[in-house]
């Protein structure tokens, strides 16, 4: 007999008083929103450093007064340095990663659904979750605070390469206090994320309520759950390489640094370290961090897909297992990112063996989301075209991904804008559309109001189109060997061709990025003014939508929902409608 | 076709939901993960201390055999804490309250007789030249390595030491329970594992063996 | 709340103390041998690794938990730990490569 250990369950009093209740809120549905509004103010700035630099490229040399105005050393004379350029580089490329898809696919819709969906009154560990978030904040402010300090932003891109990131001032504007505040903030959103994944993990795991057991949750907590694996893994590794780092910079170790640099025409007093020690740490962290930014998504995907399609996801335990496999197998491919660093090429067909590997699972769940459409009752919602707009964009930035993960392939297209169109497409849009997804999907049930179909429709539709004429054309910059991290092509006779390529995407990403603000605008709005939502408007299965919109503090009122079957029961032949919540009882089904 | 399961609930496992399958509080499996990810940055740092080691030709091996002794005390002092707690644990258990503190005490003893050690030899050895980024035997990253991996465990057991002192003050005035000192102990016993380590690694290996 | 398993006796708690004493003993003897290198980091690897386990087994009370829970936490581990190992050949080839 087993002895059954009840988890108690977390009873606080709702909270008084406008700071209690918004500002240092232990309520997961709070803190969920704070992230998901970090990373609404993150992606903003994020696209602003898209536009600067899209602009660059496409037309070097132009003098643009404002930048004068606010970067007087970045853009003299109203013209972008190539520094400058790449420290935008690097400052888009840190701030999207981290603080727009690792936070609002996971902490920002994960904190606030995971509880609800499991049947939870919050998170395990409430205070932890608090402290994360401002934790995050504070990262956040570290980061924006390169911009202001002496010399700049660093310009050694999101992943921070020593040497040039580990020698300070001497190696280049930026990289002196702009560095440091750079690992600083790393090492800060280190310690958050690796807090708010064990408490993801605790709470899913020990706060199921009764009958949910793992073979009944929704994929979408399969997905936070193997996510926040991960990031337990993953971020210690980066917490260990960016404390390294910063021990470089500031204390005069040699961890990254070999003997014999020359830098600005200085000796470099540093000797015994290696460069490539960095590249293995961070890649270590970095190639499952990619993972953490997707997986999310599949399960937001895979949810929305099936709501709207009226059918149970197609091989829900294939599903749930590809996601297993997809978190697993992330651990081993990490060297692809490193083909050309002069590791040894008998590792770099491991890696390529197990690269390809983890196209097995993700193939899987494609076609079984292929598999979730065909025959359904398909519903066009917002939502929906962007759950599929995520498949189309999955697959197109996969597939490129089958050509960078061969070596022999690699050594041409590394660094090229054909890696930039892939990790764009997967990342860049791929994520983003689940989280826009995401926002469609559960709007009704965070502020009890539509998103505008309407408006929604028309976002999608722009974004789509307006992503793929962005990317798309980027692949063949990248075979045509258009190098990337660059500020402009100018100096290149070989690239003379392509100014009006780089032109059509700065366009392109203009348009786009201009349509995002239909989707600010929409958002906004309709937290006041949009159309009153029902409390499932979806007719959707999963147990958040038997609780009142948005959920009272402890979700469900104080009384646990029990679970008695699987979380996509969509037209069950035989059932009086075309859904089963997960909390109804038992019913007398008709067997034909 | 999708068919409608009727589940009988009353055979429920420990992973059909309502409990925890580890039969233990959230906190517990929390300080679990906890360590299972800060053993990852230990290792990390380890591998990376490994690297530069195997890279280097001229590694120094300056320990003399008043360190390594010195070293062998701390590690000593430590798994010593470490039998205390137990202890206190199983104090707490019982809710010998007063017992247990005393044994959270003698553990913290342990902790900050570790502490006192190794700032001693520390501080002996910048006095002797040693500092992260030079040493007198040859390759610098010596010190850096030292200094980084031993750094960074001292400042885990002095935190370890201030939530040892916290959990004595709260379980002896009944503000805590007794799960709160078992989750402060796996705290205390990684401590102690990482130190496990540590010590073969960064001074056994460095012991200067010929005369 | 109620234990899965018995609490082991007080005295297991000596004994794995003066386990681990003894290891840590016979390690720095080691350390005194001359031994080849890859030997004694093997050996001295390897007792570090039953000294972790003791501890973890015993005074973590692993032991005594239910096995889900090892089956959880330490694979992982072990995984991320022997992925970290595979850093070495680079770190062998930088030796190689070093300027005699």
């Amino acid at each position: 007999m087993t002895e059954a250990v009840h988890v108690e369950p977390v009873v606080h009093q709702a909270p008084q008083g406008f700071i209690r209740k918004y500002i240092f809120s232990l309520d997961h549905k709070v803190i969920g929103i704070q992230y998901y509004l970090l990373a609404l103010f993150s992606v903003m700035v994020g696209m602003l450093l898209s536009v600067l630099m899209r602009f660059n490229l496409a037309w070097p040399g132009t003098e643009v007064p404002i930048l004068e105005t606010l970067f007087p050393v970045g853009a003299p004379g109203g013209i972008m340095t190539p520094e400058f350029y790449l420290s935008l580089m690097t400052m888009h490329g840190t701030i999207m990663v981290f603080f727009v898809l690792t936070t609002a696919p996971q902490s920002g819709f994960g904190n606030y659904f995971l509880p609800l969906q499991i049947g939870a009154p919050d998170m395990a560990f409430p205070t932890l979750n608090m402290l994360s978030f401002w934790i995050t904040f504070v990262s956040l402010l570290v980061l924006l605070a390169a911009f202001v300090v002496t010399g700049g932003a660093p310009i050694s891109g999101w992943t921070g390469y020593p040497p040039l990131s580990a020698l300070g001032e001497i190696a280049g504007p930026g990289l002196g206090t702009g560095q440091t505040l750079w690992v600083a903030s790393i090492a800060l959103f280190c310690v958050a994320s690796l807090l708010g994944a064990l408490n993801f993990i605790t709470t899913t795991i020990d706060l199921r309520t009764k009958g949910m057991s793992m073979m009944r949750l929704p994929l979408t907590v399969w997905a936070w759950f193997v996510t926040a694996i991960l990031a337990l893994l993953a971020f210690g590794v980066l917490l260990a390489a960016g404390v390294l780092l910063l021990l470089d910079r500031v204390v005069g170790t040699s961890f990254f640094i070999p003997a014999g640099l020359v830098v600005s025409d200085q000796m470099i007093n540093h000797k015994g370290g290696s460069p490539l020690l960095w590249q293995h740490l961070f890649w270590f962290f970095g190639h499952p961090e990619v993972y953490i930014a997707i997986l999310p998504g599949m399960g937001v995907t895979s949810q929305i897909l099936s709501t709207f399609a009226r059918k149970p996801i197609f091989g829900y335990r294939a599903m749930a297992y590809a996601i297993m496999a997809i978190g697993l197998v992330s651990f081993i491919v990490w060297g692809h990112h490193m083909f050309l660093s002069g590791m040894s090429p008998y590792s770099a067909m491991v890696f390529s063996l197990t690269t390809t590997a983890v196209a097995v699972p993700s193939a899987i769940k494609t076609f079984n989301w292929l598999g979730t459409l065909w025959g359904g009752r398909v519903r066009f919602t917002t939502a929906m075209l962007f759950a599929i707009g995520f498949v189309s964009l999955f697959v197109t930035g996969g597939v490129s991904g089958l050509f960078l993960n061969q070596p022999s392939v690699d050594i041409y297209l590394h660094d090229t804008y054909f890696v930039v169109a892939h990790f764009h497409m997967i990342m860049g849009v791929a994520a983003i559309f689940g989280i826009f997804a995401a926002t469609y999907y559960w709007f009704p049930k965070m502020f009890a109001r539509h998103l505008s179909e309407r408006l929604g429709k028309i976002h999608f539709w722009i974004t789509f189109v307006g992503v793929y004429s962005i990317f798309m054309p980027m692949h063949f910059l990248g075979v045509m060997g258009n190098p990337r991290r660059y500020a402009e092509f100018t100096a290149f006779e070989f690239l003379a061709d392509v100014v009006p390529i780089h032109e059509f995407i700065s366009i392109a990403a203009f348009v786009t990025i201009g349509a995002q603000l239909l989707f600010a605008v929409n958002f906004f709005w309709s937290i006041a003014r949009g159309k009153i939502a029902e409390i499932n408007p979806w007719s959707a299965t999963t147990l958040e939508w038997t609780v009142p919109s948005p959920p009272p503090h402890d979700n469900f009122g104080g009384r646990a929902p029990v679970v008695h079957r699987g979380p996509y029961e969509y037209s069950v032949p035989g059932a009086s409608r075309d859904f089963i919540l997960q909390s109804e009882p038992e019913m007398k089904v008709v067997h034909q | 076709m999708a068919q409608s399961q009727t589940e009988d609930l009353t055979l429920s496992s420990a992973w059909s939901g309502g409990a925890s399958p580890y039969a233990m509080v959230s906190k517990k499996l929390g300080m679990w993960l906890f360590i299972v990810s800060d053993s990852l940055t230990f290792s990390a740092l380890l591998v990376a201390y490994s690297y530069v080691r195997v890279a280097n030709q001229d590694w120094p091996k300056p320990f003399e055999w008043a360190s390594i002794l010195g070293a062998s005390i701390m590690t000593f002092c430590l798994l010593s804490s470490s039998l205390t707690m137990v202890m206190a644990v199983a104090a707490a258990q019982r809710l010998e309250r007063k017992k247990a503190v005393v044994w959270l005490l003698a553990t913290v003893l342990g902790g900050l007789l570790f502490i006192l050690l190794h700032a001693r030899e520390w501080i002996g050895l910048i006095h002797e030249g040693v500092t992260p980024f030079a040493n007198p035997w040859g390759v610098p990253l010596f010190g850096a390595a030292f200094f980084t991996l031993t750094g960074l465990h001292m400042t885990h057991v002095t935190v370890g030491v201030l939530y040892l002192v916290v959990i004595a003050w709260g379980f002896g005035s009944a503000r805590f329970k007794p799960e709160d000192v078992e989750v402060s102990g796996l705290y205390w016993h990684f401590v102690d594992l990482v130190w496990m380590f540590i010590f073969p690694m960064v001074y056994l290996l460095s012991a200067k063996t010929v005369a | 709340m109620q234990k899965a398993e018995a609490h082991p006796v007080k005295q297991i708690y000596l004994w794995i103390w003066v386990w681990l004493l003894t290891l840590t003993v016979v390690e720095v003897f080691l350390a005194y041998r001359h031994l080849a290198v890859m030997t004694m980091l093997v050996i001295l690897m390897g007792l570090s690794v039953i000294k972790a386990a003791l501890i973890m087994s015993y005074f973590m009370h692993l032991r005594y938990e239910r096995f889900s829970l090892a089956l959880t936490l330490i694979p992982m581990l072990i995984i991320c730990i022997a992925l970290l190992a595979s850093f070495f050949p680079d770190s062998l080839r930088l030796l190689e490569l070093r300027p005699r």
